[in-house]
């Protein structure tokens, strides 16, 4: 088996794609406390909900990556 | 007693955030009035000491300022049982023997039903203050002399109506006023029990005697019995009486086992002159449900027995984003509807309800004698206290009293198979508990 290497590079770019879901997250809250017309001190209070969503984002977007690089590795043999 | 002194002894007495003025008979119950009348000793003479005499006895022996001095029953084994707490204290048989010691400042009487008018009557002439037991008389016209002579007399009369004194229910009622539920829409009483509600007769010719509850010549039954503390609620909580009063009432079960004659399952519904409707419901052949007293007002509803508080206001909605997310899983779960499920039932009752204060006790009413921390206690210190000071609380009485009246007339309803309503001739000074 080979070694794998996690270049900061690497690093760098999830990161990147961890903020871009970040601040979807964030617009999904705006959009909530505008359709529900609750407080806008949500945009902290609900800060823990926020980066959850952020993540389950993040986890979707590696699953779609996932998808798409064994697609890719199946063709390409 | 300033008004903070009372606030922080109501703190003490579990009644915490309840205002006095809307209680003034709760006073008596403060340490602080029991400070001032600290040392004195109140001479009592019971009459009756069956189950609920030696209750009160249990009460009184942890007071210091009550001094059982006579005990009277004209059934042996039940005088000789209360003697045991209370060895000096004189014994009579005949309870006009008893009225006739000068020792004697008060008496309690827990005697049957039929006998509370007469006993409580020759007890105001013989110069006592007197504590009798619920109902206030077989009769209305009893009950009316009673009131009346007591009146005339100036004595202090208490009838043992206890939830007047019971932590939870003056503070549900406080509640109720400052219009937590909203308009008060409806009162449901009921009281279930599973058990034949006898006594054990140790021979046939007691049966009468130890089984009085049982016989319309000397008891009016479930509405005497139970309801009449039940009734009280509705008056309290909405400070008008009813109007008229429907029922009815059958023996259905238990009279297969036995001779008794007064209705083993009862219905009743009181009409307040605002069309609120109050019910009470006893059945003795079937407990599932047990003892409930519910307030129900348009935002919400009291449960008096087990202190809760349901409110029928839609719950608060969460944050936005949480309303978000529920939509989403609403949209992903539900199956489609084609129509609204228009038979299931509107109900707020499966709503977690709030406890209305700490440390309630629920009493289930499945004794027939009473239960601890059911305002018995107080009560019966209310009245020490107002022999020691010779002062008729405020309010008390007329609750008692129309508790009585109500309870008798729904009785007279059943049996007459008619909507009846008070005679004016009945009708005494209210002023309502709020
Ligand atoms: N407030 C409450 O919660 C509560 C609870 C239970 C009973 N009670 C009331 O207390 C009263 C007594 O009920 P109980 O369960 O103790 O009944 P009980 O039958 O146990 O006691 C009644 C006693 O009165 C005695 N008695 C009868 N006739 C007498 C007479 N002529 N002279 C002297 N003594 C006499 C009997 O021998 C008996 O000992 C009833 O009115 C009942 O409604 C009130």
């Amino acid at each position: 088996m080979k070694d794998s290497v996690i270049t900061a590079e690497m690093k760098r770019r999830e990161l990147k794609l961890w903020l871009v879901c970040f601040v979807i997250a964030n617009v999904v809250n705006w959009c909530s406390i505008i359709k529900f017309a609750t407080p806008w001190y949500e945009i902290f209070t609900q800060v823990g909900y926020v980066v959850s969503l952020s993540l389950v984002i993040y986890a979707l977007i590696a699953l779609a990556r996932i998808a798409w690089w064994l697609l890719h590795y199946t063709f390409r043999k | 007693m300033n008004r903070k002194e009372f606030l922080s002894d109501c703190g003490k007495m579990g009644l915490a955030g309840v205002t006095l003025s809307l209680f003034p008979w709760l006073e008596s119950c403060s340490p602080k009035a029991k400070l001032a009348v600290q040392g004195e000793k109140v001479r009592i003479g019971i009459i009756g000491t069956g189950s609920r005499g030696l209750f009160h006895i249990k009460h009184l022996v942890q007071m210091p300022q009550a001094e059982v001095v006579a005990l009277c029953d004209n059934y042996r084994p039940h005088l000789d049982n209360a003697a045991q707490y209370y060895p000096e204290a004189k014994l009579y048989d005949d309870y006009r023997r008893l009225l006739e010691n000068r020792d004697v400042q008060g008496v309690i009487i827990a005697t049957p039903l039929y006998l509370h008018a007469p006993m409580t009557l020759a007890a105001m002439e013989a110069g006592k203050e007197v504590f009798c037991e619920k109902s206030m008389a077989y009769t209305l016209d009893e009950a009316l002399e009673v009131y009346n002579r007591r009146k005339a007399l100036g004595r202090v009369l208490f009838i043992g109506q206890q939830r007047l004194f019971d932590p939870k229910y003056v503070k549900a009622m406080q509640m109720i006023h400052e219009g937590v539920i909203g308009e008060v829409v409806g009162v449901r009483n009921y009281w279930y029990r599973n058990n034949n509600w006898r006594r054990e007769v140790p021979s046939p010719e007691l049966e009468r005697h130890i089984n009085w509850r049982l016989y319309s010549e000397y008891s009016r039954g479930l509405m005497t019995e139970l309801a009449c503390h039940q009734l009280q609620n509705g008056s309290w909580a909405m400070g008008q009486l009813p109007e008229k009063v429907m029922g009815a009432g059958s023996l259905i079960h238990w009279n297969k086992e036995d001779k008794r004659d007064v209705y083993d399952t009862v219905s009743a519904i009181f009409t307040y002159p605002n069309g609120v409707n109050m019910t009470f419901e006893s059945i003795i052949s079937n407990k599932h449900f047990g003892m409930g007293e519910q307030i129900l007002g348009t935002k919400g509803t009291i449960d008096l027995v087990t202190a809760m508080h349901y409110t029928d206001e839609p719950a608060p909605k969460g944050s936005g984003m949480h309303q978000f997310i529920e939509q989403i899983e609403r949209g992903v779960m539900s199956n489609s509807v084609f129509a609204g499920t228009s038979w299931a039932a509107e109900s707020s009752a499966l709503a977690p309800g709030k406890p209305i204060m700490q440390d309630v006790k629920v009493v289930s009413g499945e004794s027939s004698v009473g239960a601890e921390a059911d305002g018995s206690k107080e009560l019966l210190e209310a009245f020490l206290h107002a022999v020691i000071t010779g002062k008729q609380p405020e309010k008390v009485l007329e609750e008692s009293y129309y508790a009585t009246q109500f309870a008798l007339l729904a009785d007279k309803a059943m049996h007459e198979n008619a909507i009846l309503t008070l005679d004016e001739k009945y009708k005494v000074p209210y002023e309502p508990l709020k």
